[in-house]
């Protein structure tokens, strides 16, 4: 088990700069994720701390010791791979045992056809780490079948198992579930969380599924453009977010955004609707107001704070339903969560109108910084 | 659909042209190995197995059969060796990997009949840049080799009309004229291998090159392995141009150079005995069948993985 420290790191393949003067630090014990776009960096800095990448700048340290200088294999860092990268050749069985024979066994042991004989002990203790690591898994009848006779939950297990067969300090994972179908891949997230409160290991996850870093990290990094933009638990990051990069990423569906003004007294507004918080005195300009789907709702009658629109879309989610509407003559789209029932009753071209929660609105500047607000004087609901 | 003919006309163009130019052809070999046919006979005799007897009983047909499994002996290991070392080389290579593909290839390229004019200069006995090589270190340290000072003492080998000598060095230069074409193969075989299998080796503790070609280069080879082997063997098997060009009558020094497809063409075109010759081509067939069930077996048993 360890502590990652990552410290100003950067990276360019030739002209492109991927990894812009990263820091990042993970506790001992830790699930963090990062999470991005593609391209944004995630899956370098993952082979940078597993030393298969060597950085342009920066350090690595692992539980305090630098090992920027020293090679993947010594790191004792284990890898579950986006395609499995298990070995074709050799069944379950010998893939788990790989790396514990390359660790454990002498050169003698290793030999093709007299080390079974020369090492009979290590082979013992080997094969009886295998079928440990195997029942963990419930993989135990798989064991001597070759991984192009498995599914592919079945190979993401062994890719497990062969990570965790030698005990390592910490578990990387790029993308490992990413190959699975949509059902598989919820229900693994949920077994990785398990398998990690039981191992008590480190993990860096690397994905660019929202939904993934949301539900098993502890802590998640959202990378874009070779920057981490924010590190923070996922109820803070999707509650806070810093930026409107930030905000647009992390949650399902996007996070709608409507154009709107400070005024000198601080007051933001938007399409005509005033928010009782306000912005701190001296930032007068156009701003970005953010509305996440859930924190808006629907109202019956049009009032002060509402927004009225003609609903173009029912998206039937069964659970909940979202309901896609164009708003301000059309130039502008607003989704918002309702539950089936009220759906139900809303035809295509209805018009319908929408009301925000309370303090919910996230304002940002033009550059997408988020803009910090104070509560009002006043304490009549806020609208959206 | 039932009654309907339709498919026979599917397979039918494809049927009559593999009976007509390929099975026809073996067929009338496997006939005509049982007679005493001579171009421009009027009639033949039924011989029965009298040609196939001589094969395996006269000492000419012993030799073609030593000279062929020599040849085949020596050529493919060594040609299957150094094409997948010049392709791993090439392959760790960023910048002039497509010179050095270019240079071992040309071998293969360039037709071997001109490139055996100059092997047999190179090799002359007396004026041959080879033997004079080797005369021009007579004195050296060199000379506490014991063959080379026995042949500064005795004269150098006579190479290809040297007896003991012949077969080796035409052997030697179908490794030099082959070996290219086994490492575009193995290049070929080397791109397909997954980079994530070399990164997932080091993470497991392949920390030796020599460790990751065990583990991931030489296994995920095994195809391209079998494949290559069989070519090459087969390829060896049908060697007759540098045999033709260096000893257009006889097969070399004492028959020692006597390939089975110069034996083929020395009997059925040079001396118009049809029926040995078509014997020969049975045989011959025989050990390139057996060779092609083998890579078969070895495919669908041992190197598919997947």
């Amino acid at each position: 088990m360890a502590s990652i420290a990552l410290s100003h790191i950067s990276k360019s393949f030739g002209d492109t700069q991927v990894l812009r003067d990263v820091s990042l630090s993970i506790l001992d014990g830790e699930f963090v994720t990062l999470v991005g776009p593609s391209g944004c960096g995630k899956s370098t800095l993952l082979r940078i701390l597993a030393g298969l990448e060597a950085a342009d700048s920066g350090h690595v340290a692992l539980d305090g010791r630098d090992v920027t200088a020293v090679r993947p294999a010594h790191r004792n860092l284990a890898m579950v791979f986006q395609s499995y990268a298990l070995y074709p050749h050799l069944t379950v069985a010998q893939n788990l045992a790989t790396p514990l024979k390359l660790r454990d066994l002498g050169r003698t042991g290793r030999l093709p056809v007299v080390g079974p004989l020369l090492a009979r002990t290590g082979y013992g203790a080997i094969g009886e780490q295998v079928r440990v690591i195997a029942g963990i898994l419930q993989i135990g009848h798989l064991l001597d079948r070759k991984p192009g006779q498995l599914s592919g939950g079945q190979r993401q297990r062994v890719a497990l198992g062969r990570a965790m067969v030698r005990q390592p300090v910490a578990f990387l994972m790029d993308e490992p579930l990413s190959n699975l179908d949509a059902a598989l891949r919820v229900h693994m997230r949920s077994e990785l969380s398990e398998l990690h409160r039981r191992l008590g290991a480190t993990f860096v996850y690397v994905t660019h599924d929202q939904a993934e870093a949301l539900t098993m990290s502890d802590r998640m990094a959202v990378m874009m453009g070779g920057n981490i933009l924010q590190f923070g638990s996922p109820a803070e990051v999707f509650a806070d977010p810093r930026s409107l990069a930030v905000a647009e990423f992390i949650g399902s569906p996007k996070i709608n955004t409507l154009p709107g003004e400070i005024s000198t007294d601080g007051r933001v507004s938007y399409l005509g609707v005033v928010l009782n918080r306000r912005v701190g005195q001296g930032r007068v300009g156009p701003v970005t107001v953010g509305l996440r789907p859930e924190h808006l709702s629907l109202r019956s009658t049009p009032a002060d704070a509402t927004l009225s629109g003609r609903l173009t879309f029912k998206e039937n989610l069964g659970s909940d339903v979202f309901l896609h509407a164009v708003i301000a003559d059309g130039q502008h789209r607003l989704i918002l969560r309702t539950d089936p029932a009220r759906a139900a009753a809303l035809a295509l071209g209805d018009t319908i109108h929408v009301e925000g929660q309370r303090s919910a609105a996230l304002i940002f500047d033009a550059e997408g910084q988020r803009l910090p607000m104070t509560t009002g004087a006043g304490q009549q609901a806020e609208v959206a | 659909m039932p009654g309907s003919r339709a498919h026979l006309w599917f397979i039918a163009p494809a049927l009559i042209l593999i009976v007509l130019i390929l099975l026809l052809p073996i067929a009338l070999a496997g006939a005509m190995s049982f007679t005493n046919y001579a171009l421009g006979n009027p009639s033949f005799d039924w011989v029965g197995f009298e040609n196939y007897e001589r094969i395996f009983t006269r000492a000419t047909y012993e030799r073609m059969f030593g000279a062929s499994f020599r040849y085949v002996a020596v050529v493919v290991p060594f040609s299957v060796a150094l094409g997948l070392g010049a392709a791993l080389l090439i392959h760790s290579l960023g910048r002039f990997g497509a010179l050095y593909k270019t240079i071992y290839f040309l071998p293969v390229m360039a037709a071997l009949i001109a490139m055996a004019i100059v092997w047999e200069f190179a090799l002359h006995p007396t004026v041959g840049i080879v033997n004079r090589i080797l005369e021009s270190f007579c004195g050296t340290p060199l000379e506490l080799w014991p063959w080379h000072a026995y042949g500064c003492a005795e004269g150098f080998p006579l190479w290809l009309s040297d007896r003991d000598y012949a077969i080796w060095t035409v052997a030697f230069i179908g490794i030099w004229q082959g070996f290219g074409f086994n490492m575009v193969l193995y290049l070929a075989g080397l791109t397909s291998i997954p980079r994530e299998l070399y990164h997932a080796a080091e993470m497991d503790g392949a920390t030796s090159g020599w460790e990751r070609f065990r583990l991931v280069t030489w296994p995920l080879l095994g195809p391209t392995t079998v494949f290559v082997v069989t070519i090459t063997i087969i390829r060896s098997f049908q060697v007759f141009d540098t045999v033709e060009a260096f000893y257009p009558q006889g097969g070399g020094p004492g028959k020692s150079v006597y390939v089975m497809l110069f034996a083929i063409y020395e009997k059925a075109i040079q001396q118009n005995l049809m029926g040995i010759g078509a014997a020969i081509t049975v045989v011959f067939l025989f050990f390139v069948m057996l060779v092609t069930l083998a890579q078969r077996w070895l495919i669908e048993r041992r190197t598919h993985y997947v």
